[in-house]
């Protein structure tokens, strides 16, 4: 054997080595990287079309409060959340629901009737009986569930 | 420029040196059997890597240990590859071990100056086997529930002071809350403290005194 050929083979192996170990790294690296991230790329949220109640309780003209119950799942953890809409109609037979929640920093807006506008009491935030933004603080007006109607049952679509 | 850069850290830190003891140091001419005491060390650190990955979402309290193991297996991504590389590894690191200890035994490899390398390695040994008792309990299924009531009963049989052994083990009269918070804690704080500290000594005896040669048939 050459001085040459022995530098090669050594060379080869070491090659060799850090190219396998790199492969072995990368191999490791991918799937770990996914397990780290994964579930934060995931929607944990599925679209639901969830029954309020009756449309007949429904007041003409007035926002009425409906509250109902949902299922969340966050990780291996099921639990039930409280959710609130103020429905309104104008004719009965079209509905809207407007979201309880503030669209500043998320407290519960309700319903004045004597002033007709919904408040919320943490920033005096005002809405309009549309959900649109009279005065306060609120960047945006109050989220609107799709709403639907089967069998005189109203149903608004929850999640997504 | 990468040169330059090892030339300005070696300067400092003297690397080469330490680079050139670990991986460059003459060994005598010897067979793939070896090799077994750097593939335990290999194994052990997929053991490690693994393990951390699995604590990002496993909890060990009794209402979620067997849900996050379940979470973990069906719905993380690659949370199977991970796992199961933790679950066989475990078993490779015993059989790994105990291959590696009876090439050392059959070479004669602990003979002078070579005991106190020994000694770290059979505490190694035991070290392992109580990572392996104590990860077993931790999925919180059938298997892992009776197979440490089992386990500990075997505790409990030792005269006069087993009855309190299989107290401590357990954290009270049964396994419960307790013997689980406790075998995981003794799992990743307990043991791998140990494992990290004795590995650093047996290496750094192993490079320090060097390996043993192949006995020859006549001395």
């Amino acid at each position: 054997m050459t001085e040459e050929d022995q530098l090669s083979r050594r060379s080869f192996l070491s090659i060799a080595t850090w190219a396998i170990g790199g492969f072995m790294g990368i191999v490791l690296a991918i799937p770990a990287l996914a397990y780290i991230i994964g579930p934060s790329l995931q929607r944990t949220k599925s679209e639901n079309w969830v029954r309020l109640g009756s449309t007949s309780k429904v007041e003409i003209g007035n926002p009425s409060l409906f509250k109902t119950v949902v299922e969340n799942q966050t990780g291996w953890i099921v639990s039930e959340a409280e959710i609130s809409a103020y429905v309104i109609t104008e004719n009965g037979r079209d509905f809207s629901a407007l979201s309880n929640i503030c669209t500043h920093l998320g407290c519960r807006v309700r319903w004045i009737p004597e002033s007709e506008q919904f408040f919320c009491p943490c920033h005096n935030g005002v809405f309009d009986s549309q959900g649109l933004v009279i005065s306060g603080p609120p960047p945006r007006p109050l989220d609107r569930y799709e709403t639907r109607v089967e069998n005189d049952q109203l149903f608004i679509l929850v999640g997504g | 420029m990468a040169v330059q850069v090892g030339n300005w850290l070696d300067e400092r830190l003297g690397w080469r040196k330490v680079w050139e003891a670990i991986f460059l140091r003459k060994v005598p001419k010897v067979n793939w059997l070896y090799t077994l005491g750097s593939a335990t060390l290999f194994v052990g650190l997929l053991q490690i890597f693994t393990g951390i990955l699995l604590t990002i979402y496993y909890v060990p309290t009794p209402d979620h240990a067997y849900d996050s193991v379940q979470y973990i297996t069906t719905q993380v991504p690659a949370g199977w590859l991970i796992r199961g590389l933790h679950h066989w590894g475990a078993s490779a690191m015993v059989v790994l071990a105990v291959l590696h200890m009876i090439r050392v035994i059959l070479y004669g490899a602990y003979k002078f100056p070579r005991e106190v390398t020994w000694f770290s390695g059979v505490f190694l040994l035991l070290i392992v086997l109580g990572f392996g008792f104590t990860g077993y309990l931790l999925p919180w299924d059938q298997k892992s529930y009776w197979a440490t009531t089992v386990g500990t009963r075997i505790a409990g049989v030792a005269p006069v002071v087993g009855e309190s052994i299989l107290r401590i083990m357990r954290g009270g009269e049964d396994l419960s809350a307790i013997t689980l918070a406790r075998f995981f804690g003794t799992h990743v704080w307990v043991l791998p403290t140990a494992l990290i500290l004795l590995v650093a000594l047996h290496i750094y005896l192993v490079i320090r005194i060097g390996i043993s040669a192949v006995p020859k048939r006549e001395e």
